[in-house]
């Protein structure tokens, strides 16, 4: 009966996000950023791989945007408008209401990123020269299917970025609380991470032998190291991964786990 | 008077160091309205959050003593507000759909079956409180919690909050409600508990009251406070 709960929850969110024009425009920017940045550097002529160098930094920088404009409010405006007490008074956990508002708003995520990437790919597809395989048997070949690694890798850092602004959403617990701390959020995922890490290495905290070991635990730094690893190095035999991929899986998994646990246990004890 | 289905024993809530509420005793009478009124700042919505179980006392215990439900408490919020984009038959049907209740069943019981297909955006403020006192009654709980239902509404709005509170008393369930209306809590509710700067006052019928203070207690009310100046809104 509680998955059923859940699945109303989720049913809302989604309902919501398909009435919604905010969310087509939000869609029309993504798509309009990432194919203006590939066209603009050719990238879609020359193949897969080359699409995914020209359009990585805007998607990582994209990405927690797009995650934050569709999370910030998703716990703070329910908690300030009581409806999250309400809920207390249905038997749905508090985990439940923060699990199908997650799965709700993932979807919308994945719509508004993956839509106009995935369309990028069929672009590149149409556009590419005959170079671009099919199917990359060996290292060193471009293919589609590095681009969907890619888009894959894409989506779930979107859903870490997401379960992240839902964290912050729950503590500010008022629209412009959560307004301030999405942007302080959006600000420490697409940067902090990495300017804390060359702070460290500066400071001598870190040694220059753990540098890829401590980009891999950022949020930010696992998705570029993941990138690189399972995408961009794949077609050029003659490198090698600049983080640890397992740490990296790791490090992404473990900040979705850990920030979805703690929005429920927060949401939970308010 | 009916058994109590909510009682509170020597509760005291505190915010950091500012007490909202001081050992405090209360009963809630099953079938019955009982209305919290006292100045603002009284600790009214406290009272209510404390017996709701929305907050955790800092002292003293809550029980409830009610029939096992699919959901104890219905609530009411001062200001309720609805997911925009949805209409009225969408919000009443996701709520239902909660504890497996009959949306249509919850419109009517509030009059608002006729604005079903309306967006709830498009509600005015008294239509608002009354589809959150419809959400407040998905599932059949034996407590209805009414923080403040008339608020804010103009005279024939707040009388048919009211109507409607009496008729969800009739129908057996315990309402609690906070108000400054007096007049209609005086002509609405079985139950009175007055509080004051956190503390318990006294409680009582409005008749008991009315004895007590010699005439109408939204003329009379503030000689039951210990001080004078208390401001009580709402006589009309």
């Amino acid at each position: 009966m509680t998955a059923d709960r859940v699945w109303r929850v989720f049913r809302r969110e989604v309902r919501a996000a398909r009435r919604s024009r905010s969310y087509l425009a939000l869609t029309a920017v993504t798509a309009l950023a990432v194919f203006g940045v590939a066209v603009a550097g050719e990238g879609p002529s020359g193949g897969y791989v080359p699409t995914v160098i020209d359009v990585l930094v805007v998607v990582e920088l994209l990405v927690p945007a797009v995650a934050f404009a569709v999370g910030y409010r998703a716990l703070s405006d329910p908690i300030a408008r009581g409806e999250l007490d309400v809920m207390n008074t249905y038997p749905l956990p508090a985990w439940g209401y923060v699990g199908g508002t997650y799965a709700g708003r993932a979807v919308v995520l994945v719509a508004v990123v993956g839509l106009p990437v995935a369309a990028l790919g069929a672009y590149v597809a149409a556009t590419a020269g005959p170079e671009t395989t099919v199917f990359a048997s060996h290292r060193g070949v471009d293919s589609p299917l590095l681009y969907l690694r890619f888009l894959a890798l894409t989506l779930v850092y979107g859903l870490v970025s997401l379960s992240l602004v839902f964290l912050l959403s729950v503590v500010a617990g008022a629209r412009d609380r959560a307004l301030v701390l999405a942007l302080a959020g959006l600000l420490v995922l697409s940067v902090g991470g990495d300017v804390a890490v060359f702070a460290a290495l500066d400071a001598g905290i870190l040694a220059d032998t753990s540098l890829g070991g401590a980009l891999a635990v950022t949020p930010a730094g696992a998705y570029r190291g993941l990138v690189f690893d399972q995408v961009l190095y794949v077609a050029v035999p003659t490198r090698s991964a600049f983080v640890p991929g397992w740490l990296a899986t790791a490090a992404l998994l473990c900040w979705w786990g850990a920030t979805l646990v703690g929005t429920a246990v927060i949401a939970t004890l308010r | 008077m009916s058994d109590p289905v909510l009682s509170t024993e020597s509760v005291t809530k505190s915010y950091g160091g500012v007490t909202a509420l001081d050992d405090v005793s209360v009963s809630v009478p099953g079938t019955a309205v009982t209305a919290l009124i006292g100045p603002n700042g009284s600790g009214k919505t406290t009272l209510l959050e404390l017996l709701l179980g929305v907050e955790r006392p800092s002292l003293g215990t809550v029980d409830y003593h009610g029939p096992e439900a699919v959901r104890r408490f219905g609530y009411l919020p001062q200001r309720p507000t609805f997911r925009p984009g949805f209409t009225v038959a969408e919000t009443a049907a996701f709520y239902a759909g909660l504890v497996g209740d009959d949306a249509e069943r919850l419109l009517e019981a509030v009059g608002l079956d006729a604005v079903a297909d309306r967006r709830v955006s498009a509600l005015s403020g008294g239509m608002t409180r009354l589809l959150g006192i419809a959400q407040a009654l998905a599932g059949d709980p034996p407590v209805v919690v009414l923080d403040e239902p008339a608020s804010g509404l103009d005279p024939a709005m707040s009388d048919r909050v009211f109507d409607v509170v009496a008729d969800i008393a009739a129908a057996g369930r315990a309402v609690v409600l906070s108000s400054h209306a007096l007049p209609l809590v005086e002509r609405t509710a079985d139950h009175l508990i007055v509080l004051e700067s956190g503390q318990l006052r006294t409680v009582g019928s409005p008749a008991e009251l009315r004895e007590r203070t010699g005439g109408p207690l939204h003329e009379t009310f503030p000689t039951l406070l210990d001080r004078e100046s208390a401001v009580v809104e709402g006589d009309r």
